[in-house]
């Protein structure tokens, strides 16, 4: 018998083979061969900075031949994610970014790199004490501070205001108040806003349901606009046990004020626009349909490069108990379980020092948390004519903690669809924000 | 001659052998799986940290804390909503398809499309079609319309994507079970005087009724552990109105990094459906032996 | 009575066609979306047809950084491991089933049909877990191992179709002094070409289409299948739909082409592999 069995056999075996080896010549070689370089992977989530640590890099890489850093991104949706499995696979790069309800998880499980000893001390001294505080836990810091959020302000379209017959001036010192007092942002945003028909939002004729210019992007942004509200009306967001307490009553009041500006005054875009998609706001802004548009420095180069429109930046709004805006910052952490230890050692202290952050800053990317290059972020502002100052005067009355302990992910995975209840008005503030916080504390229980 | 036990345990031989590769993939990939997931259920784990005993803690959080209950009532309102009507709406398609006028074939071929292609791409295209503001349907329609966002239209929204995807599959059925009905059948119930409804009702639906039954049991079974137009379309919000099961088990797992909850949520879903496969073979023995006397 | 035949037949000509245009109609916003500007997208309505007719969307998705070339390879390899190795596996299996006598044949059976009964979704976490464990997450190699060695439910349709095949047919082949292997290959196969054919396009389609286990256990590019590919970009580029619609169509229309050509199997198959 022709053995048609050995042919097919044989085809098999070469399908299988050319298959093998097609993968193998895709599988990315990051073995590194005798004499060449090793290879440190930096992954963060923001472009702009991942530009500028390209050219940080390359500075690095001429005085330290045998070393090559590669920048990788991973975008902020599915960044936290993929950064879990990839630690718990062994797959995470050697320096990677977190954030300040991040990376105590990993910390606890030993995936980070203890900065404290792994640096020299006087490596750690010129770096910014409130982003240290920020990342350093159980007296150990887990990560070289990299970006130092100032506080929030409000960005504002010039040429909206002038249409509603209103300064920069009228808008810099507005104050919002839950007893309805001392409010002056509810008028000046009703002027701002308009519907299809052109009426503003504080005239007689106004259809609140269709909207063509917003005032304000009031909504579910814990960063630009939840933990600034808490704070300036006296409320806090987690206590000192890091137990969640944003369910008081100042608390509620604070929601309640937020969710008025979109739901009952209609200055606002519905939060059935801005609880899915995070971007939509800024995106209005930049469209020129959107007035004032509350965020921080991460939107400065945004907005620098995507608004054709006059614009500004002037302090947030003053509650009850003053402006006080919560303040940010972003590390580089060391993976514990690095194939180079000691080039990934090189490669943090590197971004800690001056020479190596100088580059995030005169890029006018992102503020930097190494001290001593501040500077060349706000000379970069300076010399593209933008006054920044209104994220740096707020930080004077006070400043408010971003989310922080080991189980921030798990927490905000409970509260946030309560959340979105209550901005979109199907739930009572109250009721919505006291299951929120219960749904919050109960992960921590666990 | 050789005995006849060297020649069964030859044969034995063979079986095994010829029965050892599959037998890897059964043992390992989906029965230690089963047995791994009910272990996991009993543990608490967040991916990188240590894993735990923990008792029943998991399985008293999961039931405890309505979220999985609003996800098996999202999952049920969308079976309830997908089944019915994409049966309906596949039995009809399948009535006008089979009355031999030229051209069905390429109808058929034209509706069954959507369902051999990747649901999250699909799911994909129709989240830019269904999008508020610069969306295809809306632009359409004039009016501006939250398909997605609005959380009485979202679980409705998905529904009707996830029908528009299956229908041209249950079509193929019931083409096949409306061809398969005897033509002599058809022509005496017409020289009896019954019209083209009375022959439908009377006749064509009754001799339907195992296709019939095949397409509700699998298309319910498939409508069970819908994910990939969740994830493309609202990635189970808004306020959690489209959070059905299968979402619910990946978000549980790699988005809240609670392993221990997630593996409890799949082991309910496995009694689930094995109840329902269960029970509906059951069912369906019975009535074709009462079908048969 | 003429007439209303005449309108009868038109009418349901009619309630067809706007059934082919619902269906089509999705598949053609997303072709024609991707061969048009961001301008023309953002100043003009959905319907009208691209001007200037642009391929740079899918040089931006194969060139980019999103690597969709890279993506279309993997799946393509994945797949076509997946369906050599299920071939093998389950003609080997089913073969025994149907046509070989050893002690515990039918508790053996009834454990693979049983195993049809657990939902993937099920398996995703303890095999994500499995994985990780055994050092392959994040490897060409997770995409393919769990499902490359049998599907029970290949087996189940082969070995009805083996148990079809006349023993004298193997009988007078065994007295040629053909072994189980020659069997199978000279004989069994080649009289059970129109299943394999389905089984084929079976499992060629619904890899190409997998997600939620290519999602879970790969991250970055490296091993990225093309429908995970059109999700993350979805996420990244949120809004930028001509780029979206450029990975949608990338990731349809070879389907739609295979469907195309072997539309008749297609379809034959799709029942066949249903009413099992």
């Amino acid at each position: 018998m022709a053995k048609r069995s050995t042919v097919i056999a044989a085809g098999a075996a070469a399908v299988l083979l050319a298959i093998i080896g097609a993968v193998a010549a895709l599988n990315p070689s990051d073995s590194d061969g005798p004499g060449e370089a090793a290879r440190v992977t930096v992954r963060l989530w923001d472009e702009p900075v991942a530009a500028a640590y390209e050219k940080s890099f390359a500075a690095f890489e001429k005085d330290n031949p045998d070393i090559q850093v590669d920048v990788e991104i991973v975008p902020w949706d599915d960044y936290f994610e993929k950064l879990r499995t990839d630690v718990a696979g062994d797959g995470a790069p050697d320096v990677f970014w977190v954030d300040g309800g991040s990376y105590p998880a990993y910390a606890d499980a030993g995936a980070l790199l203890n900065i404290t000893t792994a640096l020299p001390a006087d490596a750690q001294a010129d770096w910014s004490a409130a982003v240290t505080a920020q990342y350093t836990r159980n007296a150990v810091l887990w990560g070289v501070p990299q970006l130092a959020d100032p506080g929030i302000a409000v960005y504002y379209n010039a040429d909206l205001l002038g249409d509603a017959g209103l300064t920069p001036d009228d808008v810099s010192a507005l104050t919002w108040d839950p007893a309805g007092q001392d409010d002056t942002l509810i008028a000046v945003l009703q002027k701002l806003t308009k519907d299809y028909n052109g009426n503003t939002a504080d005239s007689a004729d106004f259809d609140g349901s269709n909207l063509s210019q917003y005032g304000y992007n009031a909504g579910y942004d814990l960063q630009a606009m939840v933990l600034n509200y808490l704070a300036s009306n006296g409320a806090q967001f987690q206590d000192a046990s890091n137990q969640y307490a944003f369910a008081s009553d100042a608390g509620i009041a604070s929601f309640q004020y937020l969710i008025d500006l979109m739901n009952k005054w209609q200055v606002a875009p519905s939060a059935a626009d801005t609880n899915s998609n995070g971007d939509f706001s800024r995106e209005q802004f930049l469209q020129g349909k959107m007035a004032l548009f509350q965020s921080g420095v991460y939107n400065l180069a945004n907005v620098s490069a995507g608004a054709n429109f006059d614009w500004g930046v002037v302090q947030l709004p003053s509650g009850p108990v003053g402006a006080i805006s919560n303040v940010d910052g972003i590390a580089a952490a060391g993976n514990a379980a690095s194939a180079h230890p000691a080039e990934t050692q090189r490669v943090l202290e590197w971004l800690g020092s001056a020479a190596g952050s100088e580059f995030i800053g005169a890029s006018g990317a992102a503020s930097p948390a190494v001290l001593a290059a501040q500077p060349a972020y706000a000379e970069y502002w300076a010399a593209e004519k933008v006054d920044i100052s209104p994220f740096y005067d707020v930080l004077a009355a006070g400043t408010a903690p971003a989310p922080r302990g080991a189980g921030w992910p798990a927490a905000e995975n409970a509260m946030r669809p309560l959340l979105d209840e209550v901005f979109l008005g199907r739930t009572p503030a109250g009721q919505g924000v006291r299951a929120a916080q219960e749904a919050a504390n109960a992960t921590l229980t666990e | 001659m050789r005995s006849r036990g060297s020649l069964r345990r030859r044969s034995a031989i063979t079986g095994y052998a010829l029965l050892a590769p599959s037998l890897f993939g059964v043992v390992c990939f989906l029965l230690l799986p089963v047995l791994v997931v009910l272990w996991l259920s009993f543990q608490s784990w967040d991916l990188i940290g240590p894993i735990s005993f923990v008792g029943l803690d998991n399985y008293r959080s999961v039931l405890s804390d309505g979220v999985f209950g609003n996800s098996l009532v999202v999952t049920l309102i969308f079976v309830l909503l997908v089944v019915p009507i994409q049966t309906l709406i596949g039995l009809g398609a399948a009535t006008l398809l089979t009355r031999g006028l030229p051209g069905s074939a390429w109808f058929r071929t034209v509706y069954v499309l959507p369902w051999i292609c990747a649901p999250l791409a699909l799911g994909v295209v129709w989240k830019w079609i269904l999008a508020p503001t610069d969306g295809a349907l809306n632009t359409l329609l004039g009016h501006r319309v939250e398909w997605l966002s609005d959380p009485a239209l979202a679980l409705p929204a998905v529904a009707a994507v996830v029908i528009w995807t299956n229908v041209g599959y249950v079509t193929l059925f019931f083409m096949a079970g409306l061809l398969n009905i005897p033509g002599q059948i058809l022509e005496a119930a017409r020289i009896d005087g019954a019209g083209a409804v009375k022959v439908f009702w009377h006749i064509k639906l009754p001799l339907l009724r195992p296709t019939m039954f095949f397409v509700l049991v699998t298309t319910v079974i498939s409508a069970f552990q819908v994910f990939d137009q969740v994830y493309a379309l609202t990635q189970g919000g808004p306020a959690r109105s489209t959070d059905v099961v299968a979402a619910r088990i990946y978000y549980e797992a790699f988005d809240a990094f609670d392993l221990g909850r997630a593996a409890v949520m799949a082991v309910v879903l496995l009694v689930i459906l094995v109840v329902i496969t269960l029970a509906q073979q059951l069912y369906f023995r019975r009535r074709v032996t009462y079908e048969m006397d | 009575m003429k007439w209303t035949r005449f309108s009868a037949t038109a009418a349901v000509y009619l309630v067809l066609l706007l059934g082919a245009l619902f269906t089509l109609g999705p598949f053609l916003l997303s072709i024609l979306t991707a061969f048009k500007t961001r301008e023309q997208f953002a100043q003009q309505s959905a319907l009208t047809w691209p001007d200037p007719f642009t391929l740079e969307n899918f040089a931006l998705l194969l060139n980019g950084p999103a690597q969709f070339g890279r993506a279309i390879l993997i799946t393509v390899l994945a797949a076509v491991l997946i369906l050599v190795g299920q071939l093998i596996c389950s003609i080997l299996a089913a073969y025994a089933f149907a046509r070989v006598d050893f002690p515990g044949r039918q508790v053996l059976f009834w454990v693979y049909l049983s195993t049809l009964m657990i939902p993937p979704v099920v398996l995703v976490v303890p095999l994500y877990l499995m994985m990780t464990e055994v050092g392959l997450r994040n490897s060409f190699w997770s995409l393919v191992l769990p499902f490359a060695f049998a599907s029970p439910y290949a087996i189940f349709l082969l070995r009805e179709y083996f148990r079809g095949i006349p023993q004298e047919l193997i009988d007078a082949a065994r007295l040629d002094g053909a072994n189980t292997l020659d069997v199978l290959v000279e004989i069994v196969v080649p009289l059970s070409r129109p299943i394999i054919a389905t089984l084929t396009l079976i499992t060629i389609v619904s890899h190409w289409n997998s997600f939620m286990w290519p999602l879970v256990v790969t991250t970055g590019t490296e091993w990225r299948v093309v429908t995970v590919a059109t999700a993350s970009l979805q996420s990244q580029f949120n809004g930028n739909w001509t780029l979206v619609m450029a990975a949608t169509t990338l990731a349809l229309v070879p389907l739609l082409v295979l469907f195309l050509m072997f539309q008749r199997s297609f379809v034959r198959s799709i029942t066949i592999a249903g009413s099992a």
